[in-house]
C-alpha cells in the first residue's frame, strides 16, 4: 500500500485506472485540479472526456495532442491533454517512419486504414508513451494519466506487455521475411528445414495466400516503427513500475463491482506495481427515513443508498486495514465545470489524507 | 414532462422484441457499465420464450453471464439455462483452431500448427482475426455446424463495449474486401453477408440516460451509417430514475436530501432523454432503474420491461 496525497509532488506521476464507465476521466481532472491548487504544476492527459468537461477545461477538439493551460486561479498551473483514440497510430507513423515514401506506404494501406488501430493494446501502449515522455521533460510536478477506456481494468496493465511479447515473438520476424518475390510468389523457404515447410503450407492453406500477401506489406512498412517501439518498450515497462509512479483505482459501488476491483489491485501488487489509493465513484447515500410516507418510488433511493454501504463494507473487507478507499457521494449532476472539479478534488484529498484510512468505515 | 416533437413518428405500443424476434444475429452493445450483459441475457430469455431457439454467445474471457442465467459457468462448453435457451462463453481462438482443424486433415502437424507459438501470436496479433472468429461462429451455430449443438434459431451476441463493438460489426466486410482467397477470406465474407443483411443481424444498443453513454450511442449510430448504411434496430436507456410525485411530501432532514437528490438524478435523465428524442430517429426503449443490481431477478425484470413497455411515443420518457 502507497500513500497519495495531491498536496505533494512524490510520487509524480499517477495512472488513473478501472473499467468503463464508473467516471476515471472526472476523476482525474479534478485531482489534476486539486494538485494545481495546492502549487504543483500539474498535467491532466486524458482519452475523449465528455464534452462538458472538455469545456470546463478548455480543451477544444483542436487541442488534441497539445498542452492546453486550464484557466484556474490556483497556486499552480494546471495544464490538459487530450489523447486521441483515433488519430494515435497516424501519429506513430509520422513520427517513425523513415521517409515521406514509407509513410504514405504506410497510411495508404488499407489494411492499416481499418485494421491497425485495433492491433492488440495499441492505444494503452501509445498512451504510457506518452506519459514517459512528458514525464521526461520534467515540466510538470504532478502528471495524472487518465486510461483508456478499457472492458476490464487489468486489460490496461498487460497491453504493453502484449506489444513487447508480439514484438518480440516469431510472428514478427516471419511477417517480416521477404516472403515473396517480385512477382507476388511465395518464395522457397528451403532455409527453414522441415518447419519452414511445415509453416508454409499451414500458411498457404490456412490463411490463404492473399492475407499473407496484405498482412506481409504491412508488417514490412512496419517494420522502422516496430524498431522505435521496441527500444521504448522496456522504458515504458520500468516508469510503469518505478517508484514514482503510483495507480489510482477508480470503480463504482455495489457488490457487482468488486471482484473486477479486487483483482485488479491483486494483479497490480503482484507485478510489482504501486497501488495508491481505490476510489469508489457516484455512491449514493443512506437515508433515514420512512420512504413510504415520502412518495411512492421513494424506496428505490433508499434501497442505492443501503445496497452501495454494503458494497463498500464487503470493499472495505477484501482489503487490509492499511488501504486507502476513498468513497465519492453521487452528484447531482456530473461535475462539469471547475468549480465542481474544485470541491470533488478537495473531498478526494480530505480523504487521502484523513488519519483513519477507512473514511467510511468508521462512519 | 412537456410534449417534444420527435424526430419520428412515435411507434406507439409496438413491442420492442417484435423487432428483433425473426433475426438470426442479435449483437447487443453499449457503453461499459450500463447493463449490457443483463440486457443480452434478458433479450434472449424472451426470444426463447416466443419459440426461438436461442444461444447467448459471450466472449468475455472473464465469464459472468451465468451468474445472470444462474447456472454453471459455460467454460467454453453450450449449457442450458432453459428449455430452448443455451449459453456459451466462447474462445475466439477456438474458432480459428477449428478452422485449422478443418483445414489441415493431418493430425500431427495440426498439433505442430496449434502448439507453435508463432501461431499463437498471429491468432492474437493478426487485427481482425478475432472479431471475424466471433461472428463466424454465431454463422456455424445458426447453421448447425458446431459439434455437440443443434442449430439454434437466433444468437444473441452479448459484444465488447461500444468503440469495440462496432469494430466487431465492421472487421469482417474489411477483412473480406481486403483479403481475396483462403479460408479466413471465405468466413469473412459469409459473415460479411450476415452482418449486412439487416433482415438478418439486428442491433441494439443500450445506454444509461446520461451524457456521457448517451454521446457514445450517438457516435456509434453515426459509425454504423457511415460505414454499413444501417442504424441500430433498437436503443435501450437502461436505468431512468422514475419521475418524483408531484405529491412527494418531504418532511425535512433526510427526507429533503433524498427528494433533492432524486429530482437532481431525474433532470439529468430528462435532459438526456429529450436529446435523444430529437436526435435518435428510431425506436427508442425506456427502461427504469429497478431496486436490484445483478442475478436473475434483474434479468427477470429487464425482461418484464422489454415485454410490457412501448416503444418511443413521449410517454416512454415517463417510466
Amino acid at each position: 500500500m502507497s500513500r497519495l496525497d495531491l498536496h505533494v509532488a512524490d510520487p509524480p506521476l499517477v495512472v488513473v485506472v478501472g473499467s468503463g464507465g464508473v467516471g476515471k476521466t472526472t476523476l482525474a481532472a479534478a485531482m489534476g485540479v486539486e494538485s494545481a491548487q495546492a502549487g504543483l504544476d500539474t498535467l491532466v492527459m486524458t482519452f475523449d472526456p465528455s464534452l462538458r468537461l472538455k469545456d470546463a477545461l478548455g480543451v477544444g477538439r483542436a487541442a488534441e495532442d497539445e498542452e492546453l493551460d486550464v484557466p484556474l486561479d490556483a497556486e499552480g498551473r494546471l495544464a490538459a491533454s487530450l489523447l486521441d483514440a483515433g488519430k494515435t497510430f497516424d501519429r506513430l507513423v509520422e513520427r517513425y517512419a523513415e521517409d515521406e515514401a514509407s509513410r504514405r506506404r504506410i497510411l495508404d494501406n488499407r489494411y492499416y486504414r481499418h485494421l491497425s488501430g485495433h492491433l492488440g493494446g495499441i492505444l494503452e501502449y501509445m498512451a504510457v508513451e506518452r506519459l514517459y515522455e512528458v514525464a521526461r521533460e520534467k515540466r510538470y510536478d504532478r502528471i495524472i494519466l487518465d486510461t483508456p477506456p478499457t472492458t476490464q481494468a487489468i486489460d490496461f496493465l498487460e497491453a504493453p506487455r502484449r506489444i513487447v511479447d508480439f514484438l518480440d515473438s516469431g510472428a514478427l520476424k516471419i511477417a517480416l521475411r521477404p516472403w515473396f518475390d517480385s512477382s507476388g510468389r511465395l518464395k522457397t523457404t528451403s532455409g527453414l528445414g522441415f518447419v519452414g515447410r511445415g509453416l508454409e503450407r499451414f500458411l498457404d492453406r490456412i490463411v490463404g495466400m492473399q492475407l499473407l500477401r496484405d498482412m506481409s506489406e504491412f508488417f514490412q512498412a512496419f517494420e522502422p516503427l516496430f524498431e522505435g517501439f521496441h527500444e521504448r518498450a522496456a522504458e515504458v515497462e520500468t516508469l510503469l513500475s518505478a517508484r514514482s509512479t503510483i495507480f489510482a483505482l477508480v470503480t463504482g459501488p455495489g457488490e457487482a463491482r468488486i471482484p473486477d476491483t479486487t483483482f485488479f489491485a491483486r494483479r497490480l501488487v503482484e507485478t510489482g506495481h504501486r497501488l495508491g489509493p481505490v476510489l469508489v465513484n457516484r455512491v449514493h447515500p443512506t437515508f433515514d427515513v420512512e420512504a413510504q410516507q415520502i412518495a411512492e418510488g421513494a424506496d428505490l433511493l433508499q434501497w442505492l443508498g443501503a445496497s452501495h454501504e454494503q458494497g463498500l463494507l464487503e470493499l472495505r473487507r477484501r482489503f487490509p486495514d492499511d488501504q486507502v478507499l476513498v468513497s465519492l457521494p453521487v452528484e447531482k449532476e456530473e461535475p462539469t465545470d471547475l468549480a465542481s472539479l474544485r470541491a470533488m478534488g478537495a473531498e478526494v484529498q480530505r480523504q487521502l489524507v484523513a488519519p483513519s484510512p477507512a473514511g467510511e468505515r468508521d462512519a | 414532462m412537456s410534449e417534444v416533437s420527435g424526430a419520428t413518428a412515435p411507434v406507439i405500443g409496438e413491442e420492442a422484441l417484435d423487432r428483433l424476434v425473426g433475426r438470426g444475429l442479435i449483437v447487443v452493445t453499449g457503453k461499459g457499465g450500463v447493463g449490457k450483459s443483463a440486457l443480452a441475457a434478458a433479450i434472449a430469455r424472451a426470444l426463447a420464450r416466443r419459440g426461438r431457439r436461442t444461444l447467448t454467445l459471450e466472449v468475455d474471457p472473464r465469464e459472468n453471464l451465468h451468474q445472470l442465467f444462474d447456472v454453471p459457468p459455460s467454460g467454453g462448453q453450450a449449457v442450458t439455462v432453459m428449455p430452448g435457451l443455451l449459453l456459451q462463453n466462447l474462445k475466439p481462438q477456438q474458432v480459428v483452431d477449428w478452422v485449422v482443424r478443418r483445414q489441415v486433415k493431418i493430425e500431427m502437424l495440426v498439433k505442430r500448427v496449434l502448439d507453435s507459438p508463432i501461431y499463437h501470436r498471429f491468432v492474437e496479433g493478426a487485427p481482425g482475426l478475432k472479431e471475424m472468429a466471433i461472428l463466424g461462429h454465431a454463422l456455424r451455430l445458426l447453421r448447425g455446424e458446431t459439434p455437440g449443438i443443434d442449430a439454434v434459431d437466433t444468437v444473441v451476441l452479448d459484444a465488447p463495449a461500444t468503440g469495440h463493438g462496432i469494430y466487431l460489426l465492421t472487421a469482417s466486410r474489411l477483412f473480406a474486401d481486403a483479403i481475396g482467397e483462403g479460408p479466413f477470406a471465405d468466413m469473412a465474407r459469409e459473415v460479411a453477408e450476415l452482418t449486412a443483411d439487416a433482415e438478418r443481424t439486428g442491433l441494439v444498443v443500450v445506454t444509461l440516460a446520461e451524457e456521457m453513454p448517451v454521446q457514445e450511442s450517438l457516435e456509434l449510430r453515426e459509425a454504423l451509417e457511415e460505414q454499413f448504411g444501417r442504424s441500430p434496430e433498437l436503443l435501450v436507456i437502461n436505468g431512468v430514475y422514475p419521475p418524483v410525485p408531484e405529491a412527494a411530501t418531504a418532511t425535512g432532514g433526510d427526507a429533503d436530501e433524498l427528494l433533492d437528490l432524486w429530482r437532481h438524478r431525474r433532470q439529468v435523465n430528462e435532459r438526456e432523454l429529450n436529446r435523444l428524442e430529437q436526435t435518435w430517429s428510431g425506436p427508442r426503449l425506456v427502461l427504469p432503474l429497478e431496486p436490484v443490481d445483478r442475478g436473475a431477478e434483474l434479468v427477470a425484470r429487464l425482461e418484464r420491461g422489454l415485454e410490457e413497455r412501448p416503444v418511443n411515443g413521449t410517454e416512454a420518457l415517463l417510466p
